[in-house]
């Protein structure tokens, strides 16, 4: 896969979009949280100068200048955590070591230099935030305390905040990537077994993945289309084969009657024999090309507008009654065991066909002393049908296509009939959303129909 | 009878004429809808045969024109190829009866006179007879020369349609329609099964048969003739 196909893939793009979001609101939240703590920071650290220099002032207003100077000395030697300056009208300074810059001696806030002798002079002098207090006698207080404790703790929580943001963009690019990676992964396999479809491979399918997710199911979705459709493509040649065969040979085989009845050696009678076999096999050809139509227009579904609630025992007894009399001639018997009601909707005429068809193959594929027997039971899915045989049954491999369009197994080649029952037994059940499947009745022919499970 | 033919296929049209001609019958031939209508309200007809498929007005439309015009004559339908849902339509539109083409001359005569004769709407009768054999449609009940003859309902139903149709040919085509709604024909003889078991019921302890089998074309109920 190439790196630019995962860049325009959908999940990709939208992965970074709600990563650019996610950073966006990041950044905000940092900011907020920054500027918040900043403030609090330098309110807190200018309150603790205030308070300092009120503890001072009290301090002068009792002992006057030179209490204020021995206290000054006395906090400057025990190292806390402020420095001190106290300087005369005239800028001298008396204790302490923070000097207001020159000129600077009004009140308020400033930026006050400390004159430590420890440090070297080449040494960037501290700059520390001050307070300055003018006293009564005229002299001046300087409290200060160095900045540089509040902005280290600033510093750090920006630095934190970059790393988190760094790490979201990292995570999220990488997330993005692997999920939209494994997303197009399946959309490619999905790709390519269509692919492999259309270059004629049919039996291909997409694999199913473990998860049960909204993928698996469109990709479940497209393999039963693919069933569909390669199940239409094989009906289609075997009508392609068939047609050739069941309905181009009798045409051919009338062609050469009419052309030898046409000689004018030919007895009249056996003129009349050849027209006579002639219009039985065109009638044949006819009667062909009518379950073809049928069985087009059951179909195309058009029916099911038609369809009225019935109950498919009912149906199946009258059709058992018709038939009852000629099997019993034969020497062979229906039994019908149809006392549950199969309530469904349907069309009835077609459904008459249905089973009619379904009997009429038991009563005339079989020989004489079968017995045939209808049954129908409800299920938890609704209605289930079978009509059973004890004849010769049909050869296991061509159980699965009995109900194939011209199929005929090779017994029942030799019998009459266009081959075209069963399907259209089978596309009147898919109608009426039964399911159709054959099996073995030891002896003999089962064929059931029931409820199909509702689809998803 | 009179029977005006709308069809434009001219090998069609020409078998139906000269059959009805040939069985001493009246054919009126139209080639396309609008001229069938116009002769069919301008004319009196036993029955019509008309085609689904016509040029100018098609078949369905003829009949739903004929019928708004009061025009009461049988129609019945001639359909191509398999057409369930023509039939279904054909008949809606007010249609009488339907054929699907290809079909035998025999079976197509059958069904006109079936619906010239049909006795018409309101007449309803409860007892039909024929000869010393009578049916009482509503205690459902057959007597055969004064003696009962228990029918199972769709033999009932069977020699009901039978005696409405008393002299006429029934094909068995018309009684897997009628009888069984059967609108196909399955490879066992449903309809020959029937009509013996019904023959033996009716026919035992009597020299005279009723039903009686038409060679290659169908049954008729006939009471036959004292003189012969």
């Amino acid at each position: 896969m190439s790196r630019t196909r995962l860049l325009r893939t959908a999940s990709f793009r939208l992965a970074a979009i709600y990563l650019a979001l996610f950073a966006a609101s990041a950044l905000a939240l940092g900011a907020f949280v920054y500027l918040s703590i900043r403030h609090e920071i330098l309110a807190d650290f200018d309150e603790r100068i205030v308070e300092e220099t009120d503890a001072l002032r009290s301090a002068f207003a009792e002992g006057g200048r030179e209490r204020l100077a021995q206290m000054l000395e006395a906090r400057g030697a025990s190292g806390g955590a402020f420095a001190y300056g106290l300087q005369s009208p005239d800028g001298r300074l008396i204790a302490g070591d923070l000097r207001a810059p020159a000129g600077g001696a009004a009140d308020g806030w400033m930026e006050a230099r400390e004159a430590d002798s420890d440090e070297p002079p080449e040494a960037k002098p501290e700059i520390v935030r001050a307070l300055a207090t003018r006293l009564g006698d005229g002299s001046t207080l300087v409290v200060g305390d160095e900045q540089r404790r509040s902005e280290e703790i600033l510093k750090g929580v920006m630095s934190a905040f970059g790393w988190a943001v760094a790490a979201t963009v990292a995570l999220g690019t990488a997330g993005g990537l692997w999920l939209s990676a494994q997303f197009l992964g399946r959309i490619d396999s999905m790709r390519r077994t269509a692919q492999r479809l259309m270059a004629g491979d049919w039996s291909r399918r997409i694999p199913l993945t473990r998860t049960d997710d909204d993928l698996t199911a469109l990709a479940r979705t497209f393999n039963r289309l693919f069933d569909r459709i390669e199940k239409l493509l094989l009906a289609n040649k075997q009508v392609t084969a068939d047609i050739a065969h069941d309905l181009r040979k009798p045409l051919a085989s009338t062609l050469r009657q009419l052309e030898a009845a046409r000689s004018v050696d030919a007895p009249p009678e056996a003129a009349r024999a050849a027209v006579r076999a002639a219009i039985a096999e065109i009638e044949g050809v006819l009667e062909t090309f009518n379950a073809l139509l049928r069985i087009g227009e059951v179909e195309a579904g058009a029916r099911r507008a038609a369809f009225r609630p019935l109950d498919l025992a009912e149906v199946a007894r009258e059709v058992v009654e018709a038939f009852q009399p000629a099997a019993e001639v034969e020497g062979k018997a229906i039994i019908a065991r149809l006392e549950a009601s199969l309530p469904m909707p349907g069309d009835k005429e077609l459904l008459v066909q249905m089973i009619a068809n379904l009997v009429d193959n038991a009563v005339s594929h079989t020989p004489s002393g079968t017995s045939i027997e209808v049954s129908g039971e409800q299920t938890s899915q609704g209605v289930s049908l079978s009509i059973a045989d004890d004849g010769p049954g049909v050869a296991p491999q061509d159980l699965k296509n009995i109900f194939q369009r011209f199929y005929r197994a090779d017994m029942a080649r030799k019998s009459p009939g266009t081959g075209l029952g069963l399907s259209l037994v089978a596309a009147i059940a898919e109608l009426h959303g039964l399911q159709c499947s054959a099996s073995d009745n030891r002896p003999g022919l089962r064929v059931m129909l029931t409820s199909a499970e509702e689809n998803e | 009878m009179k029977i005006l033919v709308i069809e434009d296929d001219e090998g069609t049209a020409g078998f139906i004429a000269a059959g009805l001609e040939t069985r001493g019958h009246e054919a009126v031939v139209a080639r396309d809808g609008r001229e069938g209508f116009e002769r069919a309200t301008a004319d009196r007809f036993d029955a019509i045969v008309l085609d689904r498929m016509l040029p100018k007005l098609d078949g369905l439309g003829v009949v739903a024109l004929m019928r708004a015009e009061r025009v009461s004559t049988p129609v019945l339908f001639l359909t191509n190829l398999s057409g369930i849902d023509d039939r279904v339509d054909g008949l809606e539109a007010g249609g009488d009866d339907y054929l699907v083409k290809p079909f035998a001359f025999e079976e197509l005569m059958a069904r006109l006179i079936a619906l010239a004769r049909r006795p018409t709407l309101g007449a309803s009768t409860t007892l039909l007879a024929a000869g010393d054999l009578e049916m009482d449609l509503v205690a459902r009940t057959v007597r055969r020369g004064g003696e009962d003859v228990v029918l199972q309902p769709r033999e009932f139903r069977l020699l009901e349609f039978l005696l409405r149709s008393e002299g006429r040919l029934v094909t068995r085509k018309m009684l897997l329609e009628q009888v069984w709604e059967f609108h196909f024909d399955p490879q066992t003889n449903i309809v020959e099964t029937h009509i013996s078991r019904l023959r033996t019921k009716i026919d035992r302890g009597h020299d005279a048969s009723l039903i009686h089998t038409v060679r290659g074309a169908g049954y008729m109920l006939r009471v036959a003739n004292p003189a012969a």
